[in-house]
């Protein structure tokens, strides 16, 4: 027998399908395939069928399920808290990089008004550089920075909702390297799955993607660290450890990411000896021998 | 094909992706579509009004929405889910597109949804590009053909792009498939190879 997506076919003739567009769907993906007998069906086989009458109605019958499935898996796929999880997080580090730039114009706007103000020997943080710019008269330019200001502030609260998120959909990465750099692992991999489908070697270097491939072209040294330099572990650990702490750390976020796609909670023997482990590769280095 | 004055036309309303009208024909341009630069190449392959067309990587349509002008009926098939909305739009327009989102690499998962084809068209980023491309000649019509764009970047980056189409070529010959031309989609596309094959 034969199964097609508008009915079966075998010795006795044709079964049209009956039913609705929900149930077509859950009786194909229950058709088993198997390659060296199947022969894909021929449209007028439908019309034999009885379940259309002309070409017409086949493409048309055919589209509308295809729309069906296509419409439920994408809406699938933007339900899952991880997808939204990518999405925050970029629009946060487009944040910051607005944010800077429309800071440091504002400051050389600034110096023509006050020809006396330099930032340079000075320790002004961007935050405080803002503040001091606030007092400025004109009104365009207290617009401006009015604006700066509040995208700061929208700024601080996304970064607060990524990390909470973050924290609830990634719990074990989370707990391994902080919401925050969890988060921007997820959305250079694209998505909570394809993380955890990634070897631990991708994930050490997820985020150095050019200093990877001109490695690959021409034999430059390869890079050590990603997206991962970022947690304190890796930046603070010592030159000579740096690779070590990195490649540790991404073996267990491998398994981390695993454990927080399948079985979706905090998994705390696995954290309690993954974080012993990674401290330790950040050890002296013959601290371990 | 269709061509006024050296440009690559093709019939049908126009306005489905923001491409230039030529008196009244939609301009197919070829550093965007990699078919379009197949036919700038000199490619003989004429697409038909009465062909069934299975596009693998159909990604946004817009290259999906030429073929339909030409052809009778095309199985766009799209995995990711972001291209894929904007594939539903395009679809709705050309009632001779049936979108299916499904895994390239897994024919099992949208076999049931086809019908014998007349040309297989591929253009997808896989590593395994010679393999999905085999398992999917099992839609092929006996007098169908396959036309398969080679990104040789995703196969391996490493390598030079010739070796790569050669060693492509060869998986190609030990499934049973019989090449009929390559060509190279220079100037519009870099290190991409149009690979024309039958059935044996």
């Amino acid at each position: 027998m034969q199964s097609y997506w508008f009915g079966d076919l075998d010795e006795e003739g044709c079964h049209p399908f009956k039913g609705s567009l929900t149930d077509q769907v859950a009786r194909l993906e229950s058709i088993d395939w198997d390659p060296a007998t199947y022969t894909p069906a021929e449209w007028e086989d439908a019309i034999t069928c009885g379940y259309v009458k002309d070409r017409a109605e086949y493409l048309q019958k055919l589209r509308k399920l295809c729309f069906f499935i296509a419409e439920a898996k994408i809406g699938v796929y933007f339900r899952s808290k991880d997808i939204e999880l990518v999405q925050m997080v970029r629009m946060l580090d487009e944040l910051d990089d607005v944010i800077n730039l429309l800071t440091e114009r504002a400051v050389e706007w600034y110096r023509t008004k006050n020809p006396s103000f330099s930032r340079k020997y000075r320790s002004l943080s961007a935050k405080r550089v803002v503040q001091v710019m606030k007092k400025e008269r004109d009104r365009t330019f207290g617009e401006i920075i009015a604006d700066i200001e509040k995208l700061q502030e929208s700024r601080t609260r996304l970064m607060r909702e990524v990390t909470t998120l973050a924290d609830t959909v990634l719990p074990n990465c989370s707990a391994l390297i902080g919401g925050l750099v969890a988060a921007r692992l997820i959305s250079r991999a694209g998505s909570l799955e394809e993380l955890s489908r990634l070897p631990a070697s991708s994930i050490q270097v997820l985020g150095a993607q050019s200093a990877l491939f001109s490695h690959m072209r021409t034999g430059s040294p390869p890079p050590k660290h990603g997206i991962i330099f970022q947690h304190r572990r890796v930046h603070n650990a010592g030159r000579d450890v740096r690779g070590r702490v990195a490649r540790v750390l991404a073996a267990k976020l491998g398994i981390a990411a695993r454990i927080d796609y399948f079985r979706q909670e905090i998994d705390h023997d696995f954290l309690e000896s993954a974080q012993e482990a990674v401290d330790k590769a950040g050890g002296k280095k013959d601290a371990l021998d | 094909m269709l061509w006024i004055d050296g440009v690559l036309v093709s019939e049908g309303k126009g306005g489905v992706y923001g491409e230039k009208m030529l008196r009244n024909y939609r301009i197919w341009d070829p550093y965007r579509s990699k078919l379009a630069a197949y036919y700038y190449g000199g490619a003989g392959l004429e697409l038909r009004k009465d062909e069934v067309v299975l596009y693998l990587g159909a990604a946004n349509g817009t290259t999906v929405s030429h073929v339909a002008d030409y052809t009778e009926c095309v199985y766009a098939v799209e995995l990711a889910p972001r291209p894929m909305q904007d594939l539903l739009a395009v679809a709705g327009k050309r009632k001779n597109i049936v979108p299916i989102m499904a895994d390239a690499s897994r024919p099992e998962s949208y076999a049931p949804l086809l019908e014998p084809v007349d040309l297989l068209y591929m253009d997808v980023a896989d590593p395994d590009q010679v393999g999905i491309a085999s398992r999917n000649s099992l839609f092929l019509k006996q007098s169908g053909i396959a036309l398969l764009m080679l990104k040789t970047r995703s196969i391996d980056v490493r390598k030079e792009p010739e070796d790569v189409l050669q060693e492509s070529l060869a998986q190609l010959e030990e499934k049973e498939c019989v090449i009929r031309e390559t060509n190279w989609l220079l100037p519009y596309h870099q290190d991409h190879a149009a690979i024309l094959f039958a059935k044996k």
